[in-house]
């Protein structure tokens, strides 16, 4: 009986403890996810009462011919690549620099990670206050050709300022995972280095990048999930123009369900997002783990 | 050290210096132009302002109703904050400390959403929300980050409790503690150094955030947060930049000025966090 009571009561407080949370997950995970498939396979404009089922129509049409789409992702395979690629690049220099006992590497370390406590929209439209208004300024003191190009104007330079200002904004963050990273590497190890007869590059290569491995698994995974989904730079950057250019995947579903209430097509979007994200979520997560197992 | 290796040492630390000063230029050029008249600002914005006006300030501060937007803010992180450590924190500890079937799916359905991206959710999430009365009100937006800020935080706490160990648990239960108190009085207070972690990169996140509070607040200027105040500013001034930049400088002062004291922390909270998330 007394044990009964004990096992009834263990549960009980389970129970107590863990519901909190499904409910909070529920609420803004689980019951929007199961409305987001169930709207997906319907045409429905947000005013008429009931959405009208239609099947994989949404999923057919935005496959074969929707051209906004297939622009969008292409957008974003583009922004992600270059984006995890250059970030990751410039962070570990960054890292080393700072590494190499500088007085003012406080400093230089706060200075590189003030953007990225800042809003993204926010950093979006100072950028283009300065794109618009400060090159003139600058072109004009300067005389230099860099400022009078049409940087949100022209698709191609519009592109380079949407990636440089997402690397802008969040550098600080990779190179304070890449700084601790680097202080984690043992000194002796370099200075065996240093005896064996290596030089600096080659002792980044043999010795220091092997020994960030863990580092960057980590910062290629955050770069990679934050790229994929990137919105409010976009926003307020560019919106998405000269001409449409600059929408990402994220942009583009905001656009088909808010601007043009396409609720059921762009919901149908929405999910398309997610199982790439999955898929490639889990791809990595497979990969890093085979290995770790053999590191 | 030799000589030259010495002044090789200065113009490195002199060049780094000046490149993290051109890297902020973007930020100096918003702060000097929210000190400038709309004439200024049209002839030259590289330059210094000549006189120093805080006619911008004090225009912007009660056209947005500042004081409120920064009470919005507040209410909103704080509500949040608080409801993600307290509800992630007690979940993430029994599920640590249970071993079955249950407990393993119970944390899987907590961590799952981590691999569902906001915009894929943003409609029905505003709907479900509508539905609850959630929407239209900080406190209901509060509310809302409990459930989405709690993936990461039980999966940060469920692995540092696995690390405390269980005999504590148990020595404090032959002292009669049990249940919440036992939680609240002996683990929770050694969870501190993950609850500061979860505290920088929640409220960084929140009080930043800017689509989920477009979607539930937007509606009404008593419930807009600061960024979103900035953002329909900037929309109805287009050409006003003087004023824009003042609305941005006014929305991002307070990050700035708390990362300026907490620096260590924060870089500390951030680089912690993502180790382990």
């Amino acid at each position: 009986m007394a044990s009964f009571y004990r096992k009834w009561r263990s549960k009980m407080e389970f129970g107590l403890f863990t519901l909190p949370v499904l409910i909070c997950v529920a609420v803004a995970f689980y019951v929007p996810f199961v409305m987001t498939v169930r709207y997906s396979l319907t045409k429905w404009n947000g005013i008429s009462k009931h959405p009208k089922f239609i099947g994989l129509d949404n999923f057919k049409q935005i496959f074969t011919g929707d051209a906004n789409f297939t622009h969008a992702a292409w957008f974003t395979v583009k922004y992600a690549v270059l984006y995890i690629v250059l970030i990751n690049v410039l962070a570990i220099l960054l890292a080393l620099v700072l590494d190499a006992k500088l007085k003012t590497k406080t400093w230089l370390r706060a200075a590189f990670f003030i953007p990225y406590i800042l809003s993204l929209v926010i950093v979006g439209f100072i950028w283009k206050f300065i794109f618009m208004q400060g090159f003139e300024s600058l072109g004009d003191s300067t005389g230099w050709h860099i400022f009078k190009m049409s940087w949100l104007g022209e698709p191609g330079l519009a592109f380079i300022s949407v990636l440089f200002v997402s690397i802008w904004q969040s550098i600080g963050f990779y190179l304070v995972i890449y700084v601790a990273g680097l202080q984690s590497v043992p000194g002796d190890l370099k200075e065996a280095a240093v005896v064996d007869g290596a030089g600096p590059v080659r002792r980044f290569f043999s010795v220091t990048l092997p020994l960030l491995a863990p580092s960057i698994t980590i910062a290629v995974f955050m770069a990679l999930t934050n790229s994929i989904k990137v919105f409010d730079v976009i926003l307020s950057l560019t919106g998405g123009g000269p001409g449409g250019t600059t929408y990402s995947v994220a942009y583009d579903i905001y656009r088909d369900t808010f601007t043009n209430n396409l609720y059921g097509y762009g919901t149908a979007k929405a999910l398309i997002l997610f199982v790439a994200v999955l898929i490639i979520t889990v791809i990595q997560l497979t990969i890093f783990k085979r290995r770790e197992v053999e590191a | 050290m030799s000589a030259s290796n010495k002044a090789a040492r200065w113009i490195g630390e002199i060049v780094m210096v000046l490149l993290s000063l051109v890297f902020l230029y973007p930020l100096f050029l918003a702060i000097f132009n929210s000190f400038k008249t709309f004439q200024e600002v049209m002839s030259d914005v590289i330059a210094l302002p000549k006189h120093w006006t805080f006619a911008n300030y004090s225009y912007v501060w009660n056209f947005i109703n500042y004081p409120r937007l920064f009470l919005n803010n507040t209410i909103i992180t704080v509500l949040g904050l608080a409801g993600i450590i307290l509800v992630s924190s007690i979940a993430a500890y029994k599920l640590a400390r249970t071993k079955s079937r249950l407990s393993g799916v119970v944390y899987f359905i907590c961590i799952m959403p981590m691999l569902i991206p906001f915009q894929s959710i943003m409609l029905t999430v505003l709907k479900t929300a509508r539905f609850l009365h959630l929407s239209d009100s900080t406190w209901g937006l509060g509310l809302l980050y409990w459930g989405f800020g709690a993936p990461l935080a039980v999966f940060i706490y469920h692995g540092f409790v696995k690390g405390i160990p269980k005999e504590l648990d148990e020595s404090a239960m032959i002292d009669g503690a049990s249940g919440f108190g036992l939680f609240f009085r002996i683990i929770f207070p050694l969870l501190k150094s993950v609850t500061a972690t979860i505290v920088i990169i929640d409220v960084m996140w929140i009080w930043n955030d800017f689509l989920l509070p477009l979607l539930m607040v937007n509606g009404s200027p008593t419930t807009k947060t600061l960024t979103l105040a900035a953002y329909t500013f900037v929309g109805q001034y287009t050409s006003d930049w003087q004023y824009a930049m003042t609305a941005m400088v006014m929305a991002v002062l307070p990050s700035i000025v708390v990362f300026m004291f907490l620096q260590k922390y924060i870089v500390k909270g951030v680089v912690a966090g993502a180790v382990k998330g």
